[in-house]
């Protein structure tokens, strides 16, 4: 029940979300007035012009979800310093995500003038199924993940509100929706009641979360959505900064927080694959290398964050910039929840660990700006994710499909509605909370990188790519990623097929795939995505030379996009003629 | 002849993907043989053998390379990277494609 004397406790937690969110409009108010200077409505709203700077481009890169922020520190506390190498990864990631495919999908979506991912595939393979496929597979998955993002952000608002325990902030991606926290600290009152004022705190609270994420977005656009990322990335710097002294300060030093833990849990705290379970075998350490460096390579968000960079030498600076920007976050995490294990060393619930370690260490209100960290990356992370959704919606399938000859104010105003329409859609599915969304949660993030990744990389190297092999590795991926979690939640399925029992390694809890052979699916996903793009592609027809000529040949600075040879076949030869 | 700016992106793309698996070979065996408990080796707290107070298979397993490859991306994305021209932006192209050819143009 949300009480005066409940926010009065929470007082510095909500000042900080307050702020929060009145930068995040402030943000929104700005990106409006700095994009009405430029001229191009979709390229401007969608892509923000072109002009992500480098300190943009890290930043966003390097942007954490808010689940991941409070994962990582619980899988420290509890595992020890295998799970540094869990995230390991990261100290190449910057390279991989950023300058695998950056250089090529910032020219390509140039030279096809592509203000979308379904724009830039469509026009690479000429094919406007394959464009229809990427539309539908983003909205889809986009909008199941989004849907858990609003759970996250409605719960930590109902937390300050209610003045749940701080802890609950680390369940704020868990939609369990069996009895709160709430039933503690209120005994007196009826289950009947006490649901019905928990409904009412988070329908309180989705409202509000919903109205920021939405009136900022659809304000600023992309130019608000980045600019958030790189505030949030900026105040969780700030964060990890401030918290690595106090850790180290009050558990005596890392080693003998080591020790101390050792005597503890055992010698897995200090040694892979982890205490008191085989969290991390080495068959999984390389799975998450493939999984951070490579699979996150093919997000949708951040091929979309690759058409928007400035140029080339934007491309540079910001691998560097996010490489100190990882080194400076990620270490000190490491650091930081190894001596959590010291300073709280009877954690019941280690998903509290992050704010736990934070009350303890830190002056309230710097507590406060620190818990709102999460909350800024579920808020972030949404504004992004509604802006590929809505401009799926307007320019994919509205503009492409229905209203061709719609008018540039036609398509703002389609843009406009299409993102307050989405985000109040998602808002309301959140409302009811629905049961297994973790569930589809992992399937949408590891099934879009599986998508993705792979035509990714045909469309930007491989000349012989053909549409036929695009789709194939589209849609193998992300079908190799949900059979092996079918089979992992269901194991008397994988009995009849034959298979060994699933090993115990990974988390103990939540949703658990089957690791085949001791990996983790996005490996089996990504070769049978290649595999499938590669014979695809090799048994189909070779794609039409002129627009291959045109995307991989020397062209002199007045050739013309591939969609100007669809208006214009007789150009082809024009086309072809430099590379002969 | 091909574009000098793909040709570039590839090759930068080769480097890349041969820097991501030295780095997850080197990081993964060198773990696996000093850090990991597995046939023949079973640690004990003697073997922690800390360096700055990070387990010594944690310090040059992951440190140690992490710092390794912030100094070859300086170096990499900081003069190796070429700094091509992306080419002119073709929206205006794409925009009339879609006003005058229809959904399947």
């Amino acid at each position: 029940m949300i009480t005066w004397e409940t926010l009065q406790r929470q007082w510095p937690t909500l000042l900080a979300l307050i702020v929060f969110t009145l930068i995040s409009l402030g943000i929104g108010v700005v990106a409006n007035i700095v994009g009405s200077r430029q001229a191009g409505f979709l390229r401007k709203y969608f892509l923000g012009n072109r002009s992500m700077g480098a300190i943009t481009v890290a930043l966003t890169a390097a942007v954490m979800s808010g689940g991941t922020f409070l994962g990582f520190p619980s899988l420290v506390y509890t595992f020890g310093w295998v799970v540094g190498l869990w995230i390991a990864s990261y100290m190449i990631a910057p390279l991989t995500y950023l300058g695998l495919m950056g250089k090529r999908i910032g020219q390509l979506s140039r030279l096809t003038g592509a203000v979308t991912l379904p724009d830039l595939f469509r026009e690479r393979f000429g094919s406007p199924l394959l464009g229809l496929f990427t539309s539908l597979i983003i909205l889809f998955f986009l909008t199941v993940f989004m849907e858990a993002q609003f759970v996250a952000g409605a719960k930590i608002i109902k937390v300050v509100l209610t003045g749940e325990s701080l802890s609950q902030i680390a369940k704020a991606e868990d939609v369990d929706t069996t009895d709160g926290p709430a039933a503690a600290a209120k005994p007196t009152i009826t289950k009947e009641e006490r649901e019905a004022a928990e409904k009412q705190a988070y329908w309180i609270a989705l409202a509000i979360f919903t109205l920021t994420v939405v009136a900022y977005t659809t304000y600023g656009g992309f130019l608000a959505a980045v600019w958030t990322d790189v505030f949030q990335s900026l105040v969780m710097a700030v964060g990890v900064v401030i918290l690595l002294p106090l850790a180290l300060a009050a558990s005596g030093g890392l080693y003998e927080a080591t020790v101390h833990s050792v005597g503890k849990v055992g010698t897995g705290f200090a040694f892979g694959p982890g205490a008191g379970r085989a969290f991390h075998p080495i068959t999984m350490a390389f799975s998450y290398f493939v999984m951070w460096a490579i699979t996150g390579a093919g997000q949708p968000s951040t091929l979309v964050r690759l058409m928007a960079f400035r140029d080339s030498r934007t491309l540079r600076f910001s691998i560097i910039y996010v490489t100190i920007y990882n080194a400076i976050i990620y270490v000190p995490l490491i650091f930081i929840f190894i001596t959590a294990r010291t300073i709280l060393p009877d954690l019941k619930d280690s998903d509290s660990v992050m704010p736990t370690m934070v009350v303890k260490l830190a002056n309230p209100y710097v507590a406060g700006i620190i818990m709102a960290a999460p909350y800024g990356a579920v808020l972030s992370t949404v504004s992004g994710w509604l802006l590929i959704i809505a401009s799926g919606l307007v320019h994919d399938l509205y503009q492409r499909f229905l209203r061709p000859k719609a008018s540039e104010k036609e398509i703002a105003r389609a843009s406009y509605l299409a993102t307050i329409v989405v985000g109040l859609g998602v808002a309301f599915a959140a409302s009811q909370q629905p049961p297994f969304l973790q569930l589809l949660v992992v399937f949408s993030s590891t099934g879009l990188a599986a998508a993705f990744l792979v035509p990714g990389l045909m469309t930007c190297f491989w000349r012989r790519a053909s549409t036929q092999g695009a789709i194939a590795a589209m849609l193998i991926g992300p079908a190799i990623t949900i059979s092996l979690y079918m089979l992992g939640s269901n194991p008397s399925l994988a009995g009849s097929l034959g298979l060994p029992p699933n090993p115990e390694i990974g988390p103990p809890r939540g949703l658990r795939p089957y690791y085949l052979l001791g990996f983790d699916p996005c490996v089996w996903a990504i070769l049978g995505s290649i595999v499938a793009g590669v014979l695809g592609s090799l048994a189909s027809r070779p794609p039409d030379a002129a627009r291959v000529s045109l995307l991989f040949d020397k062209q002199p600075p007045n050739a013309p996009a591939p969609a100007t040879l669809d208006l214009h076949p007789e150009r082809a030869a024009e086309v072809l003629r430099p590379a002969t | 002849m091909i574009d000098p700016v793909y040709q570039h992106a590839r090759r930068e793309a080769i480097i890349i993907i041969t820097a991501w698996l030295a780095a997850t070979a080197y990081c993964c065996g060198y773990c696996y043989l000093y850090g990991y408990e597995r046939p023949g080796f079973t640690p004990g707290a003697e073997d922690i053998d800390p360096v700055l107070g990070v387990p010594s298979w944690f310090f040059w397993g992951v440190i140690a390379p992490w710092a390794a490859c912030a100094i070859f991306i300086f170096i990499f994305a900081g003069f190796c990277i070429a700094d091509d021209d992306l080419g002119a932006d073709h929206e205006a192209e794409l925009e009339a494609d879609i006003r005058e050819g229809g959904p399947l143009g």
